[in-house]
């Protein structure tokens, strides 16, 4: 079956006409039109509020859309939601309290019906910063690491499509650097699908190979921008003109979507 | 709601041992100065009295363990179906926990009687008494603790395709374990107070029986010693099902004492229909249950038997009289008696909160004695106070007082500590504290203490009116069992159900206004 070879290797989204308003008339994502190459990192930035998080939701099947569909490797997202092929990492860290941090990842791969893989689990813990705190529990640690411990558990089951929303909100500067470095290089190296929600246009820059920036509520998109530098990034890649440009170019965008929405939220 | 993962750094604290020792202190000196005075036994009196029927004591001691245990086991079993049934059906929340509230509001003094004519001889009454006592308590935070956990938790679980049972497994389950617990240690002394209630409607051993023969007696050294085993197996029962909640969790047990009003109420008819539900099915289950078991028409009276005794017999008036008055007596003693209860219970909490030292002490004795079965309490308090009005109001507002003072402690504590730090930002003193945060942070917990306060207030007054006064319902439950009076008795336990969840249903609308402004995210969540 064609779905099936798509989704277990790296699987294309698709969003044909697709919309979302919530009860009481709120239109959050206005009919949309979008293709996502499989095994590309895509990131999404766009102003607070404006439906990039309800957009992630929608693809990963966690919302029904009000009209229009969304197609993961050519089939809806109850199919890969079927096969466990999916991860995402929530803004909110959503770490189970009673478990440790390895026991939360270790919990990522009982729900995606994968055997236990202690090794994994200790390498993901040593990539995200937590050597240390593998038996800690989420009380004990500061925002940043809870949301480390949500990044490794997300990509623990290898999925092929990896969602994440604002994942590096609370992490430090440096260990954010250090995470951008490593996981576009772990993405290539398993031709991952990912798909990134971030208020940081540097951030997306640098872990995207492609940015669409959004408009405020309801969403649209205003810029379809590509990222066109090597992977991995050279040392010092974000203080060279090239990157700037593409920074410069996304802000751009953004506060023409925001200039443009001016006039209808007057309305 | 998340219960909070702090645990304090452990560290001896001597304030609660502090608290018994000046509990015990002032019990003895108070003793001795009413000797003779054939009220108070103090505690040396208490323990020689122990040790010299230590056998007697620990034989009756055993049997209501024993009815206890099963009792605490069968009722917690039933919770634990009713709070998954309503967590599988969602729609069918509202009647399962009217059915539920309905029930636990039947007054103990007369289904005891009526279960004694039942069971006949044995353990049946005591062992379905305290299951009776217990499930109540325990299904109302199981219900709030199985949707306790935040919806990302949830979406977590779907994320990888997984469903309801996976939610149950890995979140619902471990998510509502500190609002089991919370409930479990609220039961463990309430099955005791079923099983002593159970055996004052004439079993042949156990703690109930040497309390009604010590009070015949009027044996004080007896009566305190029985009260004295009876608090301390309360309170240690208590003191086991906390320890045990904190040796498996890793957080807190949250403070609960009644379900929060209905959040997902659509239309203004919604309530009034699922009440005319709840009575549907009630008055179902009643009749089945007699007709099933082919009870004897006699002393098994069915719905319509009732309707008869109240509305259409000869005498139904003349009955409608009797239960008015004895209503009228009762309201005299309960309703100030709950206000007092209320009014003291949140006073001394706010108080405290003014001389943080003397808290913990007094928090930890009023823990404690929280867990007092009432039938130990009630016979002290008419020694004390007498059998008139003053001995039952002091019994009714004691059984309020101390729960409504343990839930607004904690609910003062609630108080968001930002918001605090704005008020110390600006250097405002503690009464301002309080009045603008603080008090406004408790109103949830003091509501859903008053709410619980309904069916508690009433099983208080009640036994009070049956084992001491003579007067009111309680009495006239008690007398019309005597006199096999089955008409009447049947007629009494529907209103007074009837009445405690119209009083209970009437805070919850208050409630819910009050909280509105205080405590919207409760009421819209």
């Amino acid at each position: 079956m064609g779905s099936e070879a798509d989704i277990t290797e790296s699987p294309g989204i698709q969003c044909i006409g697709l919309s979302k308003a919530f009860p009481g008339g709120v239109e959050v994502i206005r009919p949309l039109d979008l293709t996502l190459e499989g095994g590309r990192t895509t990131a999404l930035v766009g102003p607070s509020g404006c439906g990039k998080s309800t957009l992630l939701r929608l693809i990963a099947g966690l919302e029904a859309p009000s009209a229009g569909e969304v197609l993961i490797g050519g089939a809806p997202p109850a199919e890969i939601l079927r096969k466990a092929g999916l991860s995402m990492a929530f803004q909110d860290h959503s770490l189970l309290p009673w478990r440790t941090v390895r026991g939360n990842i270790e919990l990522a791969l009982k729900l995606a019906r994968k055997p236990a893989d202690p090794r994994a689990v200790r390498d993901l813990v040593r990539l995200v910063g937590l050597d240390g705190f593998a038996e800690t529990r989420p009380g004990a640690l500061s925002g940043g690491m809870r949301q480390r411990a949500a990044i490794a558990r997300a990509m623990v089951t290898e999925p092929r499509l990896l969602l994440l929303d604002e994942p590096f909100g609370a992490v430090d500067e440096m260990t954010r650097r250090q995470l951008a470095d490593d996981l576009p290089r772990i993405w290539e190296q398993r031709r991952t699908t990912t798909l990134l929600v971030t208020h940081s246009i540097p951030e997306a820059v640098l872990l995207a190979d492609r940015i669409l920036v959004l408009s405020p509520r309801p969403a649209r998109i205003v810029a379809d921008l590509a990222v066109p530098l090597p992977h991995p990034h050279a040392p010092g890649v974000a203080a060279t003109p090239e990157f700037n440009a593409i920074v410069q170019a996304v802000s751009a965008a953004l506060a023409r979507g925001m200039a443009a929405a001016k006039p209808l939220a007057a309305q | 709601m998340i219960p909070t993962a702090k645990r304090p750094v452990s560290r001896p604290d001597y304030t609660g041992l502090l608290g018994v020792a000046a509990v015990l202190l002032v019990w003895e000196l108070a003793g001795r100065a009413l000797a003779g005075a054939y009220i108070l036994a103090t505690p040396l009196d208490v323990l020689a009295h122990i040790l010299q029927n230590a056998g007697l004591i620990g034989r009756a001691l055993r049997e209501t363990l024993g009815n206890a245990a099963i009792g605490f086991a069968a009722g917690n079993a039933v919770a634990i179906l009713l709070a998954s049934a309503a967590l599988a059906w969602p729609r069918s929340e509202p009647v399962v926990s009217g059915l539920a509230l309905l029930v636990f509001c039947l007054p103990l003094v007369a289904t005891g009687p009526i279960l004694r004519v039942l069971y006949g001889p044995g353990n049946g009454p005591q062992i379905t008494l305290a299951a009776l006592a217990v499930y109540y308590t325990t299904f109302v935070p199981l219900l709030v603790g199985l949707r306790a956990a935040p919806a990302v938790w949830f979406d977590l679980v779907r994320s990888y395709g997984r469903g309801r049972i996976a939610e149950l497994r890995f979140v619902r389950a471990r998510a509502s374990l500190p609002y089991l617990f919370a409930g479990l240690q609220i039961a463990a002394p309430a099955a005791f107070l079923g099983a002593m209630v159970g055996e004052f409607t004439g079993a042949e051993r156990g703690m109930g029986v040497l309390t009604i023969r010590a009070m015949r007696a009027l044996d004080v050294s007896a009566i305190w010693a029985l009260a004295s085993v009876a608090a301390a197996v309360s309170i240690l029962a208590y003191a086991a099902v906390g320890l045990l909640a904190r040796l498996t969790l890793t957080e807190s047990p949250p403070v609960i004492l009644a379900p929060p009003p209905q959040p997902r109420l659509t239309g203004r008819h919604v309530p009034f229909g699922n009440a005319a539900l709840v009575l549907l099915f009630a008055l179902l289950i009643w009749w089945g249950a007699m007709e099933a078991f082919h009870l004897s028409a006699f002393f098994a009276k069915r719905p319509v038997d009732v309707w008869q005794a109240l509305v259409t017999a000869p005498d139904a008036a003349e009955t409608r009289v009797r239960l008015a008055v004895a209503l009228g007596e009762t309201s005299v003693f309960l309703l100030p008696g709950v206000a007092a209860g209320l009014a003291l219970g949140a006073g001394l909490a706010i108080a405290l909160m003014l001389a943080p030292a003397l808290g913990a002490g007094a928090t930890f004795v009023a823990v404690a004695l929280r867990s007092v079965p009432i039938v130990a309490t009630a016979p002290l308090v008419v020694l004390a106070f007498g059998r008139g009005a003053v001995g039952t109001i002091t019994l009714v507002a004691v059984m309020v007082f101390f729960p409504t003072f343990v839930a607004c402690r904690h609910g003062l504590r609630q108080a968001p500590g930002q918001v605090l730090d704005v008020f110390d930002s600006y250097a405002a003193g503690p009464v301002l504290r309080l009045w603008h945060v603080q008090i406004p942070a408790m109103l949830p917990a003091f509501f859903a203490a008053a709410r619980m306060s309904v069916p508690a207030s009433v099983l208080a007054v009640t036994v009070v009116e049956w084992l001491a006064t003579g007067r009111g319902i309680g009495s006239l439950m008690a007398l019309s069992a005597s006199l096999s009076d089955y008409d009447l008795l049947w007629s009494s336990v529907v209103i007074v159900a009837l009445l405690s969840v119209l009083g209970y249903a009437g805070i919850g609308v208050m409630e819910r206004r009050i909280l509105a402004v205080y405590a919207a995210e409760q009421v819209t969540r």
